[in-house]
């Protein structure tokens, strides 16, 4: 994978730069990262839909939709996503390199205009408000997605399992602030919300693909904004016994979700996720070679890690009366797992499926954006190539000893009933 | 072996396609980007293919519905093993898809890639059904087609199919019912396996790191030779008209939601076709539209799930717009009226232009990555197109052959599909 350069643009920014003229394609993102809190996150969360519909330059969706069209079909997107403790808003801008442009166009010139112009200098009426129509469409468009998420039953349940472990916790909020929370917004708060957010976030910013950063010119759009934040995991105590919660619904199919809890250090990431690898990953998995393929209980049994909330995910959907025997095979691949009964096949699939993940970083923008983003919690700097190595360190004792730290914290089951 | 250079200008890319003497059609497109190979071996054969007549058979012959996907999820096994554990060993990452007309086994990885294309080559034409392997997975794909029952996104679609299609098998859930699965044998499925895995029905192709010669040297050491390839596909006569205009379902979901569309006549089509039908769509409701526009304005859709496709195939096609909406009703009358006003008024010249630039773009960016150029090439392949053609045809497209494609709306044949909550 070619280097990515990191430029400091200030205190609280950082500018990563990951050149690579293969891709046909370029992206431009600047990541927020703020601690996710209950009184901020509703705000926070709308903050990057309602900068990136329209700009002043372009003052509606249709118009900003139009000059994208004329890029191309260039994008001006956004996002939220949690990690463990903190809140990561994203707005981002993607399109062709300059080289297929047609016109002639300066795409990243043009890209970083846009983005720069959604985000610093947003469009707002003559009160210096968000526009309220704006501001109206992108809070009924925020409820509407938590009630998809709630309609989705994996992950709902999904959800449901993490609510469980973080009683109480940043962790355990909604990234996108609880409905009640975001049915409360009201604009006057947002342009607060968003000179507040733009001095106290942490800059993540990345451009890559086909183009090549001003430095220069970040550094001066982004004097004065951010705050070197200290990011990486918040130690919280592991629970005493595993919080249990069965929900019905009118479902074909039951739905598992499992967590466990861990206290684990940044350097022992991957030694977690190979055991998460060994335990529920590949095909090659215990879950998947025996609670699937040997006992035929389901379709999909997967396990997942986090390490930024020190958490592992085993979760599944089953017949509506399997909910027990499921729940009991599935414990019973992770005694196993903990009893070191692991086949060098078993180890060595796991440890080879990873390293194809690290070895295809490379191939698109998006896993590239997100590795960088994702060791700024853990392992700041850490390459593919370097975590790949590590990986090939780890033994079957050590993962055995790793899948013993596991302390069970919650199960939560979406029972179905086909009345 | 039969070797062509097929090159684009505008891609700036070339792939060679590759009759080789066994009968198996071969596409090689080098892709320089990251480290990964992705790897396709596909066969003309998916849900649709439900009642076929063979060589020298007297008549046509019925197979339990979702028998296609039964068959992609057992030929992983053969007598020695499961081809998952033998990519797992070679550090590949394999999966496989069942459409509702092909079959693709897929593999990516970023080393032994010689071995991994080996095993690709060994286990699709190795097939190994026994009634006890057979039996066991019918457990899995049952939880598969429960798992789906219950995705309002899932059943929407699949109830709008039902809804336009009276006869046409696409009208049925590629996976099958749970009483259809229970009825495939082992018998049925060598017997599908024997009539539609030839290699002259197949296709493989490879994208991204790999050396030419040593990817044929090793094709020409596995592939069997196939004989002729002579099957008729049998669909049922299908009318012009609709099932029922409407269709609704109640579920537990918090969020409606709606595909809305109209009945067109079935392929296959030319890329010049797709192409056209491809604009005009963008043209009538991508973010630049007034049609999305006013949707939006009127709270009918949401930027994360409005989208829209031309979904066609052998015997059906159908433009549809769907999402999220509190007002289905309301979102497919706004779309029917907006619909009706370009059909009156014409294509507005300058949103015709952007909507060419825009689908531009997105198939540049879409030549980026191995994954997705081998996907896409296999689909273009299995339907006897070709991409370069398609992106050619997309910029040389003239506002009158889109507007000639207007009149795949006809109101009398559209359906629209709601999920509601219970």
């Amino acid at each position: 994978m070619n280097q990515v350069q990191t430029y400091p643009i200030g205190p609280g920014v950082t500018l990563k730069s990951f050149v690579d003229p293969a891709f046909k394609t370029m992206r431009l993102s600047v990541n927020m990262l703020v601690p996710l809190r209950a009184a901020t996150a509703a705000g926070y969360a709308l903050l990057p839909s309602l900068l990136g519909r329209a700009t002043r330059e372009f003052p509606d969706y249709t118009a900003l939709g139009r000059k994208l069209a004329r890029l191309y079909g260039a994008s001006l997107g956004s996002a939220v996503s949690r990690a463990g403790e903190y809140q990561v808003l994203t707005l981002s801008a993607g399109g062709i390199s300059s080289r297929y442009a047609l016109g002639g166009e300066d795409m990243f010139g043009e890209l970083t205009g846009l983005l720069l112009s959604a985000l610093l200098t947003p469009l707002t009426d003559s009160q210096g408000l968000f526009p309220q129509e704006g501001f109206l469409q992108e809070k009924r468009q925020q409820l509407e997605q938590k009630d998809a998420e709630r309609s989705d039953k994996i992950l709902y349940a999904h959800q449901r399992c993490h609510q469980l472990l973080f009683p109480g916790c940043p962790a355990g909020l909604d990234r996108l602030g609880s409905r009640e929370e975001i049915e409360a917004l009201c604009r006057e708060e947002m342009t607060s919300a968003w000179q507040t957010l733009l001095k106290e976030a942490r800059f993540e910013i990345f451009t890559l693909g086909d183009c090549q950063p001003d430095v220069e010119l970040f550094r001066e759009r982004f004097a004065g904004l951010g705050q070197p934040l200290a990011l990486g995991a918040v130690e919280r105590p592991l629970p005493e016994r595993a919080e249990r919660v069965t929900e019905i619904q009118p479902l074909s199919q039951s739905k598992l979700a499992m967590g466990f809890r861990v206290q684990a250090k940044a350097e022992e990431r991957l030694l977690f996720q190979l055991m998460s690898a060994v335990l529920g990953e590949p095909t090659s998995s215990k879950l998947f070679l025996h609670v699937r393929e040997e006992q035929g209980l389901c379709y999909y049994c997967d396990s997942s890690f986090s390490w930024v909330t020190g958490s592992l995910f085993v979760e599944s959907g089953v017949e509506i009366q399997a909910l027990d025997q499921a729940e009991t095979a599935i414990l019973a691949q992770l005694a196993a797992l903990q009893r070191g009964e692991i086949t060098r096949e078993e180890l060595e699939s796991a440890r080879l499926y990873l390293l194809h993940g690290l070895r295809t970083v490379g191939d698109s923008l998006h896993r590239v954006e997100s590795w960088y983003i994702n060791r700024a919690f853990d392992l700041p700097g850490q390459t593919p190539e370097q975590a790949a190595e590590q990986l090939m360190k780890y033994t079957w004792q050590d993962v055995a000893e790793a899948a013993n730290r596991l302390v069970p914290a919650g199960v939560f089951r979406l029972k179905g009933s086909e009345s | 072996m039969e070797l062509e250079k097929i090159e684009s200008r505008r891609v700036g890319d070339y792939y060679y396609k590759v009759r080789h003497p066994s009968g198996l059609d071969i596409y090689l497109y080098p892709k320089e980007i990251g480290r990964s190979t992705r790897a396709v071996f596909a066969v003309r054969y998916g849900s649709v293919d439900n009642c076929f007549q063979g060589e020298g058979e007297a008549a046509p012959t019925e197979m339990p519905l979702g028998i296609a996907h039964y068959l992609e999820h057992k030929l992983f096994e053969s007598g020695e093993g499961d081809a998952f554990a033998r990519f797992a060993q070679a550090g590949a990452n394999a999966n496989a898809y069942t459409g509702a007309e092909s079959t693709s086994y897929v593999f990516s990885c970023t080393d032994r890639l010689y071995e991994s294309l080996e095993i690709l080559l060994d286990f699709v034409q190795a097939p190994y059904f026994t009634e006890e392997t057979v039996a066991k997975e019918r457990g899995i794909i049952a939880q598969e087609i429960k798992m789906y029952d219950d995705s309002p996104n899932w059943r929407v679609v699949l109830n709008y199919l039902q809804a336009m299609y009276h006869a046409h098998p696409v009208r049925q859930d590629e996976a099958g019912t749970v009483e259809s699965i229970a009825q495939i044998t082992p018998a049925h499925l060598y017997r599908c396996y024997n009539t539609f895995y030839n290699l002259r029905n197949m296709a493989l192709v490879l994208a991204g790191h790999f050396q030419k010669d040593k990817v044929l040297e090793l094709c020409s050491q596995k592939l069997k030779p196939a004989g002729p390839f002579q099957v008729r596909r049998v669909l049922p006569p299908e009318p012009d008209t609709v099932v029922t205009p409407l269709v609704e379902q109640r579920l537990p979901t918090d969020m409606p939601c709606f595909q809305f569309g109209y009945k067109d006549k079935g392929g296959p089509r030319s890329e010049e076709d797709l192409a056209a039908v491809t604009v005009l769509l963008d043209v009538l409701a991508s973010d630049a539209s007034p049609l999305f526009r006013e949707l939006l304005d009127k709270g009918l859709v949401n930027e994360a799930s409005f989208g829209y496709q031309y979904f066609e195939g052998r015997g059906y096609a159908t433009p549809i717009f769907g999402g999220e909406s509190r007002d289905p009703q309301g979102a497919a009358k706004v779309i029917a009226r907006e619909i009706a006003r370009v059909k009156a008024q014409g294509l507005e010249p300058e949103a015709f232009e952007l909507a060419k630039r825009s689908l531009y773009g997105e198939a540049i960016g879409a030549m980026n990555h191995p994954g997705g150029v081998a996907g896409s090439l296999a689909d273009f392949v299995l339907r006897g197109q070709e991409p370069f053609r398609y992106i050619d045809a997309l910029a040389e497209l003239t506002l009158e052959q889109v507007e000639a494609k207007l009149d795949i709306f006809r109101e009398d044949r559209s359906v629209l599909s709601v999920v509601r909550p219970l």
